[in-house]
């Protein structure tokens, strides 16, 4: 379903070339539950940016659903990111000026439709993961957990192809980080195709694979299952 | 030496004989602490000795009695004051990993931090069952039991973290030591 061919990703640093990924392929299917991990710098974040739309590669190729990310113009990059991907941010990422349920409809008003279409749709999707008496609650009134359960909400409203989670349990407690995880396996187990960047191995156990990226290589493929050694 | 209290908590709760005491116990922390019948039946001997527990026979068809184990007053005293002490002996620092390292080249760094890394997919693997595990306990009926196991299963989690992140730690020093022994040639 997303597939990565010899991705490279360079960046320039003065008048020296930093490679943030090297020569990475990676293909993902419908309904996996991906964890990537590896140490800060080593390319994990610029994979999911890629994946997401945020970014274009250096070189090679990335393809959601059979359609090309890359050597495509901004708007058509824009239309796959609002409508194909959810990102989930370890800082919640949400508008502080805006209710819980406007920050949930808020990537369907920016396509353009109006808020009386928009408001049933967020306030189910709200009700579904058990925030809906804080529909109309700021982000500052809620609590570290809630915030990111709303920008959960705000990443499903499009009904996207893959839910793209950067340290999505990062800047929460243990145990209201595991909620957060219960929550994304339960959205797994519905049919949702998640990529999790992290660097907790707790949270990445929560995949149905777990790679390891070093120094914008891929290290180690963790397929989960089969015999232990 | 805390099996001993193991057993005393397991014959507070019942009056059972040996082949139960060890289903309860399996049952109860098996997933991180396996102990076999001799553990357990030297522990019982050794705990009669101390008068903290005691046993009846029941006599069986066709085979030897069965003797079934109780725990004395004494018994249930010294299990009370175990229980409401903190634990004051700190996790023992004793890995097998930590001996293969000790012993392995030390001119061959290379074949090392491959070892790191199969070691910390390992580990990764492991983490991965036990998180299965919570979320089948976390599906199944709520009780103290659940809860314990559950409790039990993010310890095991936490230390395999911890060894995980202690073995990125000895691949960067590693790392760190092999480019200054380049540079120092």
């Amino acid at each position: 379903m997303i597939e990565l061919k010899n991705v490279s990703k360079q960046y320039r640093q003065g008048a020296r070339a930093v490679y943030a990924l090297k020569d990475v392929s990676l293909s993902i299917q419908k309904g996996e539950f991906l964890s990537i991990m590896g140490a800060s710098g080593s390319g994990k974040s610029t994979l999911l940016n890629l994946v997401g739309g945020l970014d274009q590669p250096s070189a090679g190729e990335v393809f959601i659903n059979a359609k090309p990310l890359h050597g495509i113009s901004d708007s058509e990059l824009t239309l796959i990111r609002r409508r194909q991907v959810g990102f989930i941010f370890q800082f919640f990422n949400l508008l502080p000026l805006l209710t819980a349920i406007e920050n949930v409809g808020l990537p369907l008003l920016v396509d353009g439709l109006p808020f009386t279409r928009v408001k049933p749709m967020a306030e189910a999707i709200l009700h579904k993961i058990g925030l809906a008496a804080r529909a109309e609650h700021r982000p500052e009134q809620l609590s570290g957990g809630e915030m990111q359960r709303v920008a959960i909400a705000r990443a499903l409203i499009t009904n996207p192809a893959v839910l793209l989670a950067d340290e999505p349990t990062g800047n929460l407690d243990s145990h209201t980080g595991e909620e957060i995880l219960l929550l994304l396996k339960s959205l797994h187990e519905q049919g949702q195709t998640i990529i999790m960047v992290t660097h907790d191995s707790k949270a990445a156990a929560y995949g149905t694979r777990i790679i390891t990226l070093k120094d914008g290589a891929l290290s180690q493929d963790v397929a989960i299952g089969g015999p232990l050694a | 030496m805390s099996i001993k209290y193991a057993l005393l908590g397991i014959l507070a709760e019942k009056d059972l004989h040996g082949y139960e005491i060890k289903t309860s116990f399996d049952d109860k922390v098996g997933e991180f602490w396996s102990l076999n019948y001799g553990q357990i039946y030297s522990t019982l001997e050794r705990l009669e000795k101390e008068d903290l527990v005691t046993h009846d026979r029941q006599a069986q068809d066709k085979r030897p009695d069965k003797k079934i184990f109780s725990i004395t007053a004494e018994g249930r005293k010294q299990l009370e004051e175990w229980l409401a002490e903190p634990v004051s002996k700190l996790r023992a620092l004793r890995d097998e990993f930590f001996i293969k390292l000790m012993f392995m080249d030390s001119n061959n760094p290379t074949a090392i931090l491959e070892l790191i890394e199969k070691q910390k997919a390992l580990y990764l693997k492991q983490m991965n069952r036990l998180t299965q595990r919570k979320l089948a306990l976390k599906k199944s009926a709520y009780n103290r039991h659940a809860l314990i196991s559950e409790l039990l299963i993010d310890a095991g989690l936490f230390h395999s973290e911890a060894d995980i992140n202690w073995l990125t730690l000895c691949e960067s020093k590693i790392k760190a030591a092999m480019t200054k022994n380049k540079l120092s040639r």
